[in-house]
């Protein structure tokens, strides 16, 4: 059995308009970020993955599983849309259970899978309420523990942390990492990319339906040549450091700190300039820290789709 | 880079049959529907006729209590007309119980986008429809042909099996005919629910369809002088088809024949936009 969820050549269009667009992908378990602006085809991605829409070219199959086949693609697929939508007039409690039946689990099992799912989102006291009186983040949750409810190996959630206090937020990274450590697959979508940097294992970038980067977020920014490595370096005498850096051919552009307790470098060579800073150290510079200032997903996202892009 | 213990343990307990799976749909609409008072009430109503039809049954055969009454005994009969009447006046109660539950069932889930939330099950359109149109087809099932066939054997018990072997046709000409309306306006009922998110609108556009239907029928054949405007009205329609179902002897502009091809054109249209509405996505442009 493939043990990854593959897309091939996958492209969507909704009549003219463009979902995705020759997306190939090859995801493995852990946590998967989908990051890009409004439109850019996360969702569409999703409902692709989900076996919600058909691909109108390619073939995507989840853990070897086509998409066509609903019956046992569901069995190992959970899903939580990025809308704040429920059948009318449930409790938390039924709408995980009427959707657990809807699966094929027996009563019993239905009711004891419901307990458990309600437990791990920690909504217990709620679940005998009707969810058209619960908070925002309440119904995030609760949608959260219908995904879960089924036990899938493969999670899928539209903007899962939405709508969540701080707290709660928390609470749910945690799940997600508790189910990726168990060898899940999680596949969220965001917009808070410091979360995103934060828990994902890896990112797929998204821009006007195609598909910019994929990977690690490290490998990525590794990738991007254009934009110089910025590299952060606390010491005691940032001054006699950028005397230094300048010499150096490797050295694109160096700036003191605000603070004047230390320096931002920028570099198209990384390696050579960690390994010289092993000689600058040796000549009696003090070095705090030294740390890559654009190595998250915030700069990775603003070099590939734009600073624009970040703002919107 | 994460380490992945692999632990995950799936569901691997037993799975209730495909096949019965839309009735989940079925038992949460049912139980909502009769929180209604309205509707209960409603639904109680309804039987009052076929009681009424029982106690004719049950007067036909009691000549001594007719002849204390003074009713001479072949006034009452039993027979194809008697059940005729039966489908007739329960056929409209249907119509009417279709227009106060049939726009609740589509339209709060797609007004709440919960379409998404069904086919992230191993449930498809087909079952999706097909349990929305069960709600339909159990609850007038309930007040047409089980009724209907109930009178029918208890009027063969009185009657004897003699009566019960000549007359089986009308038992089966019964749950034909209740049958065909209640595809009819289960389908009509959910095709609009699912095109009209507010419900209210989508019962009033169900009462339009029959009353606006019947007169839009009547000036079609009044201003071009033809007969075929009682193809718009499916209330027409479908009388046609009961009275050649039920062996009825009347002068109708179109066929029985016609009229069934009518009423599958407009099953198909149903179907059509059903499943033009019925999808787990929406495009927005």
């Amino acid at each position: 059995m493939n043990e990854r969820i593959v897309f091939e050549d996958v492209s969507k269009f909704y009549g003219e308009i463009l979902g995705v667009n020759r997306v190939n992908l090859s995801i493995p378990p852990g946590i998967t970020s989908l990051v890009g602006p409004n439109g850019s085809g996360k969702t569409t991605l999703m409902n692709l993955m989900a076996g919600l829409v058909k691909p109108s070219r390619g073939r995507i199959e989840v853990l070897g599983c086509t998409t066509d086949d609903p019956e046992n693609l569901f069995k190992f697929v959970g899903y939580s849309t990025q809308f704040d939508a429920f059948p009318k007039g449930l409790t938390g409690f039924q709408f995980i259970y009427s959707y657990l039946c809807l699966s094929g689990m027996t009563r019993q099992d239905a009711e004891r899978s419901t307990q458990q799912a309600i437990e791990r989102v920690n909504m217990m006291d709620a679940a005998s309420r009707k969810i058209a009186a619960y908070s925002k983040g309440m119904r995030q949750r609760i949608r959260l523990a219908q995904a879960l409810a089924h036990k899938p190996r493969v999670i899928v959630l539209d903007e899962p942390l939405n709508g969540l206090d701080p707290l709660a937020r928390t609470e749910m990274i945690a799940l997600f990492r508790a189910s990726a450590a168990q060898g899940c697959y999680v596949i969220i979508s965001s917009h808070i990319l410091h979360e995103v940097d934060v828990i994902s294992d890896q990112v797929i970038l998204l821009s006007n339906g195609y598909v910019v980067a994929e990977g690690q977020i490290q490998s990525v920014r590794e990738e991007i040549q254009e934009h110089p490595t910025q590299i952060l370096i606390r010491c005691d005498r940032p001054r006699e450091l950028a005397a230094k850096l300048f010499e150096a051919e490797y050295a694109v552009e160096v700036s003191i700190h605000k603070d004047g307790r230390g320096l931002l470098m920028k570099t198209r060579d990384a390696d050579r300039f960690y390994l010289a800073m092993n000689q600058l150290a040796m000549n009696g510079i003090q070095i705090e820290s030294i740390a890559p200032a654009d190595g998250d997903v915030l700069s990775v996202y603003e070099y590939l789709i734009g600073s624009e892009e970040v703002m919107r | 880079m994460a380490i992945y213990r692999r632990n995950y343990r799936p569901y691997s307990g037993a799975l209730t049959p495909e096949w019965s799976r839309f009735l989940v749909l079925f038992r949460y609409f049912r139980r909502n529907l009769f929180r209604s008072k309205v509707q209960t009430g409603f639904f109680v109503l309804c039987f009052f006729y076929p009681i009424a039809c029982l106690v004719i049954i049950y007067l036909a055969h009691s000549a001594s209590f007719l002849a204390k009454l003074g009713i001479p005994s072949q006034l009452i009969s039993i027979d194809n007309m008697f059940f005729f009447r039966f489908i007739s006046v329960q056929g409209v109660l249907a119509f009417l119980m279709t227009a106060f539950a049939g726009p609740g069932l589509i339209s709060p889930d797609l007004a709440n986008g919960a379409l998404p939330l069904y086919f992230c099950r191993p449930f498809s359109r087909a079952e999706y429809v097909l349990g929305k149109a069960s709600v339909l087809g159990i609850l007038l099932s309930e007040i047409t042909w089980i009724p209907g066939v109930v009178l029918f054997f208890i009027q063969a018990s009185f009657a004897g099996a003699s009566w019960a072997w000549d007359n089986l046709w009308i038992s089966g000409s019964l749950i034909l005919g209740s049958l065909i309306w209640i595809i009819i306006l289960s389908l009509l009922a959910m095709a609009l629910s699912a095109w009209v998110k507010w419900r209210v609108v989508a019962g009033a556009l169900l009462l339009a369809v029959m009353f606006f239907g019947a007169g839009f029928a009547q000036a079609i054949n009044g201003v071009l002088r033809i007969d075929a405007g009682h193809f718009v009205d499916v209330a027409y329609l479908i009388g046609t088809v009961w009275i050649g179902l039920f062996n009825i002897e009347a002068h109708n502009a179109i066929s029985a024949f016609q009229a069934s091809v009518a009423l599958v054109l407009y099953c198909s249209i149903c179907l059509w936009l059903l499943m033009r509405k019925v999808r787990a996505y929406e495009v927005v442009q």
